[in-house]
């Protein structure tokens, strides 16, 4: 496990990088990526049903 | 008929008989109160004594802005009236702010107050999207997904660079390649940059033509983008394309309720272009809506480039992080598409310059993968393709501001 707290005394262009960001920003690019694809996989899902149903009353009718 | 002789005569002897009462040409007549009465001219002054060099830079700034748009045609709509506006807020004294100058007032009633301004103009947006290449190829929103990518590497990156987390957030969201989304979630983050996160979004925009044909050609050899993938078009009924919209919004706003606003008026603009029934609010939305939003947020925008707010290290240093999301954006897309070629038999396999059109640009990031195409193999046509995964980047570039939003308020940041 990588220590962020050898980060503390790091300080970039534009001020002090903190901790806490660090490990918040990761933990951003999880959720937010994997957020993404499941909100992404239901609209899929969502269209493939409503292909399927919409298609099928046409050609029922 | 008036006597014009007699009203000029007139009006020399009100004006003559104030300058001498109020003492500002008394000189003429009184040797000792010259310099009393040049006081009185300093007024005139006024305004050009307080420029200041930063003031100066950011009329530069807007005149390349104006120059951008005028001469090179990058989103002129939207770069004019920032240009223009630049100038406008930067002249000392404006009377365009404080209380009751108007770019101001547009900017605490249009974007602070309830960012009227950009969900507005996404309903003009919406209107003027046809989802009907995605509908009939759904897998390519896997791409409008994969290619927020840079969104959430380069807020990792402006944190190192030493941005504080709410601001990182927002320098990433230039990486959707969408305006308003940017406008928005910088305003509800309330971030310092929000003139320059602007900028940059409309600036990388227009600039996708140059940027994404680079960085994809650093991820790809010739033999991936000459990949021909056939178009076989599945008919959608009427009824899918009005319950999608419809669909899409509650999806949203169930799993991420702070992108509702932008994706419901996204959707309801594009219901009212499905619906068949508002063929007059669909043409409104489309043209007047959007383009009166438009003249609007530009200026209104350029509120945020005063010259004490804009001119600072950390501008330039947005600017650079918002080329890199772009890149990343570009890059994330077209190496998901790689990714997902590892699992599909030789005769399916995808073009993956196709995932890098997965940004929110539209239609231009489409046109430029299908030119990258053609300019590889002359037969290979790819257009469609890439405007499903084009269309998806919309979706996914306000499910991203939305999903940053909803975690950056369960992190107790707004």
């Amino acid at each position: 496990m990588l220590n962020w707290n050898l980060l503390t005394a790091f300080t970039s262009v534009m001020g002090n990088v903190q901790n806490a960001d660090i490990s918040k920003s990761f933990e951003l690019m999880g959720l937010g990526m994997l957020g993404i694809f499941i909100v992404m996989l239901l609209i899929f899902l969502v269209i493939v049903v409503l292909n399927k149903t919409t298609k099928n009353k046409k050609e029922n009718r | 008929m008036w006597d014009l002789s007699a009203i000029h005569l007139f009006l020399l002897e009100k004006a003559t008989c104030f300058l001498y009462n109020n003492n500002i040409c008394g000189f003429v007549y009184k040797e000792e109160g010259v310099l009393k009465s040049l006081n009185g001219l300093s007024f005139l002054i006024n305004g050009v004594t307080a420029v200041t060099w930063q003031m100066v830079l950011m009329w530069f700034i807007g005149g390349l802005l104006m120059w951008l748009a005028i001469k090179k045609d990058f989103e002129p709509a939207l770069l004019l009236p920032m240009g223009f506006g630049a100038i406008l807020v930067n002249l000392p004294l404006s009377g365009v702010l404080g209380n009751g100058g108007i770019v101001q007032w547009l900017f605490e009633k249009g974007i602070v107050a309830s960012e009227a301004f950009p969900l507005l103009l996404f309903i003009g947006i919406g209107a003027m999207i046809d989802f009907g290449p995605l509908l009939s190829n759904p897998r390519m929103l896997l791409f409008g997904g994969a290619a927020q990518f840079g969104i959430f590497f380069t807020v990792s990156l402006a944190v190192l660079l030493g941005f504080p987390l709410k601001e990182a957030m927002s320098i990433g969201v230039i990486g959707a390649a969408d305006g308003p989304t940017s406008i928005l979630v910088s305003q509800v983050l309330k971030s310092d940059y929000m003139g320059a996160i602007a900028v940059a979004a409309y600036s990388y925009m227009a600039l996708v033509p140059i940027i994404q044909p680079a960085a994809i050609k650093l991820v790809t050899t010739k033999h991936e983008r000459m990949i021909r993938m056939p178009y076989n078009p599945k008919s959608v009924s009427k009824t899918t394309k009005i319950l999608f919209p419809v669909i899409v919004t509650m999806i949203a706003g169930l799993i991420a309720p702070a992108s509702l606003a932008l994706v419901g008026f996204l959707m309801f603009g594009n219901l009212i272009r499905e619906c068949g029934k508002l063929e007059n609010l669909s043409q409104t939305a489309q043209g007047p809506l959007a383009n009166l939003i438009t003249i609007l947020l530009g200026i209104t925008i350029a509120f945020q480039m005063r010259a004490e707010v804009f001119v600072q290290t950390g501008t330039l240093i947005v600017m650079a992080l918002g080329l890199f999301a772009f890149v990343f954006d570009t890059i994330g897309g077209v190496l998901f598409a790689k990714l997902v070629n590892l699992f599909l038999p030789k005769d399916k396999k995808i073009n993956p310059m196709v995932g890098g059109a997965g940004i929110s640009a539209f239609p231009m990031s489409a046109r430029v993968i299908q030119k990258m195409a053609l300019k590889e193999d002359n037969q290979n046509h790819i257009l469609m393709h890439a405007v499903g995964a084009n269309v998806a980047g919309q979706i996914g570039s306000v499910i991203a501001g939305g999903i940053i939003l909803s975690l950056a308020r369960l992190w107790g940041m707004m």
